[in-house]
């Protein structure tokens, strides 16, 4: 990875955005990346528009905050106005189609999925992060499942640990993953 | 008058006689509300070294520099929060708060209250002489109802604080009041305040003649000391007082118990020891005897 | 940083965690937006090495109780933002009177007032260096990444112990919630500052007695020697004085203490800089964004260079000066209505070649504005 990968989940404060920066941030950690995370957030706690953003390097990172977004996560309505010109062109995003009513529509590739409805049927709506996350991975090359699955492990309560491994393996298996991410998958 | 099995008491043991004469105005109670702390001090057997005097500002603030200890003269009001960390930081030191009506209940009010509630160990003298002397002569929390000052020149139209009420409610371990009329009482009272484990508030009466006592025409130092038992004060100092020292219409002595933990014990019992650490607080290593 | 831990970690954990690693072993604070993860930290890590936290009734008693327990010998920290910072600032003066060792955290955010807590500003620059009344000596440290907030913590611990003053650590909200990858040292490589106590017998001793390093050693309460602290004017054996002359030699003592270990305390990162005509001077997270704006103006071939005060008070004139010589124009990008450009003004020699970026709305100054104000000053000068 030569140029610097930049990410950004964003959604409504609630749904577990900085969890699932955090999951992928420790996953990348483990592949010996560098990265950067930054959040902006409301002040109130619940319902507020939420994002949580990264950086990813092979070496030092000089400026931490995102300036042109490879990936975009979109995972509630709260969340669908954003800033075109932060955006590559060559961006992908994703979108919660169960959760986000406005059309977006632009240059960029734009993937829509039901992440939360999907977590529902796995037994807790709030999963749809999770789910969002293995799509997310499935599409790009970011880092390998097994620094997930650790990454997962570490980061999750005991109780929910299922759920989230359930959850991340309904999301990648949403989309044909790139050869790159199935090989990452295969090694793992 | 020794107590049993110590030397007697020589007041000039505890001062620092170098900065004699001291600043105090003639007939200013605050001198003996001194020497009954020091008198305490003495038969309560605590080392200089390990005395810490924590002052506030104002007439009583500057009562700290003539004792010889470890004194700290800080801030406006704030003497409470100084000796909260060094108590938390040094448990091994017997720390002193000596502090002023307008310092403790005014501009201090609500540290007051605090260190009330969390009962960490530490001996608070607040020397109430109803006015803000060092500064002229100014109205405070305490003042009397109608008295004359710089800034109630029409008479004190505010109510008062009752302080030993409020240490109370707040949760204070050991609550008490006493008078420089009245002072192998006042000793008494403040052996046992540095005796007792949590934090203990002394209410002392004392006595500003030079500014209070002029401005109200209240008549020479002896004569304002007599009124100490008479009836100026306001009437909720009733007559309920556990062991009163005689008979008059001030509530002095102990005025209140709450049995409560001792903050430092707690939080070394229940903070530190579960991690191996129970004994010096804050990293400090003890220092040298 | 060498050997030790690579690990995701939060600018405001670093703080706590370098605190530790110096030796911190009493914290004091109140809650304030956004730097109460500090506090939280500090809470979960002090009593595993025997240190206390406590939670203090507001931000001048948190400020007393540090300073307290400084004065009792532990290493003290706090932390803050803005309006808390505002209500330390009286014991902060008085820290700085008594030359008592306590290190303050402020993490910006927007002001005046409440302002906007949740947002990133730059707005305490000059609150930092004069926020409380008289003249004072005051270090102040920005640190502009998470790896900065570990090394730069311990640096103000041991500059604290070193030269007995309080040293303030301010760092805008970004750094403050930023998590990066850093290299985390093992404790036991850190190298800690011990502040010089009294020795020697008690009638020699004198509390404030002007030495060979204008440091004077601090009693312990314990340690015999009795002495008086006070925040009044005090002469060198700590009691009050009025005595002009007295007065004049401890304030000179007291005010010229930092200007003699300016080898302790000066530092700062250049970037480009050493035959840059158009030189960029910026702190925190506008650094970053300056740094990166400078890069891409070389790829360009504009002759534009960085200057980052890590010590931003006293500022480290020396270095800056040579610079600020050679520089065509100076641009001095801030989340502030113009603070650090004042001062940059007044070191340049000629304020008209300062050029400003001020930032007010809450949004950090990106790399791409920054370059577009150097490209401006590349074709039309200042």
């Amino acid at each position: 990875m030569s140029h610097p990968v930049e990410l950004r989940l964003s959604g409504s404060g609630g749904q577990g955005l900085q969890f699932s920066a955090r999951v992928l941030a420790e996953a990348l950690l483990r592949d010996g990346r560098t990265v950067a995370q930054s959040q902006s957030y409301e002040p109130t706690s619940r319902g507020g528009v939420s994002r949580s953003d990264l950086v990813v390097s092979d070496g030092d990172i000089d400026y931490p905050l995102v300036t042109g977004l490879d990936y975009l996560v979109i995972l509630d309505e709260v969340a669908a106005e954003f800033p075109p010109t932060l955006l590559k062109p060559t961006a992908t995003l994703l979108v919660d189609e169960s959760r986000v009513q406005t059309r977006v529509a632009g240059p960029w590739t734009i993937r829509s999925s039901p992440f939360a409805e999907i977590a529902r049927a796995l037994g807790n709506e709030r999963a749809g992060n999770i789910v969002a996350l293995g799509t997310l991975l499935a599409l790009s090359s970011l880092c390998s499942s097994a620094s997930v699955a650790a990454a997962l492990a570490a980061e999750t309560p005991p109780k929910f640990l299922d759920l989230n491994s359930e959850a991340f393996d309904a999301g990648w298996r949403l989309v044909q993953p790139t050869p790159a991410a199935e090989a990452a998958h295969a090694r793992a | 008058m020794a107590a049993e099995g110590i030397d007697e008491f020589d007041i000039r043991d505890y001062l620092r006689t170098e900065l004699m004469p001291h600043f105090m105005c003639p007939g200013c109670g605050h001198g003996i509300a001194l020497r009954a702390l020091l008198w305490a001090v003495h038969e309560e057997r605590i080392a200089k070294d390990r005395l810490a005097i924590v002052t506030g500002i104002g007439c009583s603030g500057r009562v700290g520099g003539y004792i010889d200890a470890n004194t700290f003269h800080v801030t406006h009001g704030r003497p409470l929060t100084f000796a909260t960390g060094l108590a938390l930081a040094r448990p091994d030191l017997e720390v002193v708060v000596i502090t002023g009506d307008g310092d403790c209940l005014a501009i201090g009010g609500n540290h007051l209250i605090h260190a009330c509630r969390r009962n960490l160990r530490m001996t608070c003298l607040m020397l109430n002489n109803e006015i803000y002397g060092m500064t002229g002569g100014q109205v405070s929390p305490t003042t009397s109802e109608a008295r004359l000052t710089t800034t109630t020149p029409y008479g004190n139209a505010e109510p008062t604080f009752d302080a030993c009420g409020l240490a109370t409610a707040a949760g204070a371990g050991l609550v008490g009041r006493g008078m420089t009329l009245q002072t192998v009482a006042l000793k008494n009272l403040i052996r046992e305040a540095l005796a007792y484990r949590g934090f203990s508030f002394v209410e002392i009466l004392s006595d500003c003649t030079e500014i209070f006592g002029r401005k109200n025409d209240l008549g020479s130092s002896p004569e304002m000391i007599l009124r100490q038992k008479g009836s100026m004060r306001p009437d909720f100092y009733g007559n309920t007082v556990e062991h009163p020292f005689r008979p008059n219409n001030l509530t002095t002595g102990i005025i209140a118990r709450n049995e409560r933990p001792e903050y430092g014990d707690t939080y070394r019992s229940e903070v530190l020891a579960p991690h191996g650490h129970g004994g010096a607080a804050a990293g400090v290593s003890a220092p040298v005897e | 940083m060498g050997e030790g831990q690579r690990i995701n970690l939060q600018g405001n954990h670093a703080c706590a965690l370098g605190a530790i690693a110096a030796g911190c072993r009493f914290y004091a604070g109140y809650p304030i937006t956004p730097s109460s993860d500090v506090a939280e930290r500090m809470a979960l890590e002090l009593p595993k090495v025997g240190g206390v936290f406590i939670q203090m009734e507001d931000e001048i008693a948190s400020m007393g109780a540090i300073i307290g327990a400084s004065m009792g010998g532990a290493k003290v920290m706090t932390a803050t933002s803005g309006p808390g910072f505002s209500l330390k600032q009286e014991n902060l003066g008085y820290a700085c009177m008594v030359e008592v060792p306590c290190v303050i955290v402020d993490v910006m955010r927007g002001g005046p007032s409440t302002g906007m807590p949740t947002r990133p500003a730059q707005g305490d620059i000059m609150q930092a260096r004069w926020g409380t009344h008289g003249d004072h000596p005051i270090v102040v440290l920005a640190p502009s990444s998470v790896s900065e907030a570990f090394s730069e913590t311990i640096r103000a611990f041991n500059i604290a112990e070193t030269l007995r003053t309080p040293v303030v650590l301010l760092y805008d909200e970004v750094v403050g919630h930023l998590v990066e990858t850093v290299q985390v040292p093992d404790p036991g490589s850190i190298a800690r500052a011990e502040r010089k106590w009294a020795t020697g017998p008690r009638e020699a001793f004198q509390p404030y007695a002007a030495t060979d390093d204008d440091i004077p050693a601090m009693a312990r309460p314990g340690d015999g020697y009795r002495c008086h602290a006070t925040g009044l004017t005090h002469g060198e054996r700590g009691l009050p004085t009025q005595n002009p002359a007295e007065v004049e030699r401890a304030m000179q003592r007291l005010l010229g203490k930092l200007e003699r270990h300016r080898d302790v305390i000066d530092r700062f990162e250049t970037f480009a800089a050493e035959d840059a005509e158009i030189l960029v001077v910026a702190i925190g997270i506008t650094a970053r964004a300056a740094k990166r704006a400078v890069a891409e103006a070389r790829r360009q071939g504009i002759a534009a260079g960085l200057f980052r005060p890590v010590t931003l008070w006293p500022f480290p004139e020396q270095p800056f000066h040579a610079l600020a010589e050679q520089a065509k124009a100076i641009l001095v990008p801030e989340m502030n209505a113009g603070q650090l450009s004042l001062e940059i003004e007044r070191l340049s020699g000629r304020p008209a070649k300062v050029a400003r970026i001020n930032r007010l709305s809450g949004e950090p100054i990106e790399p791409a504005e920054i370059l577009k104000i150097i490209e401006e000053l590349a074709r039309h000068g200042r």
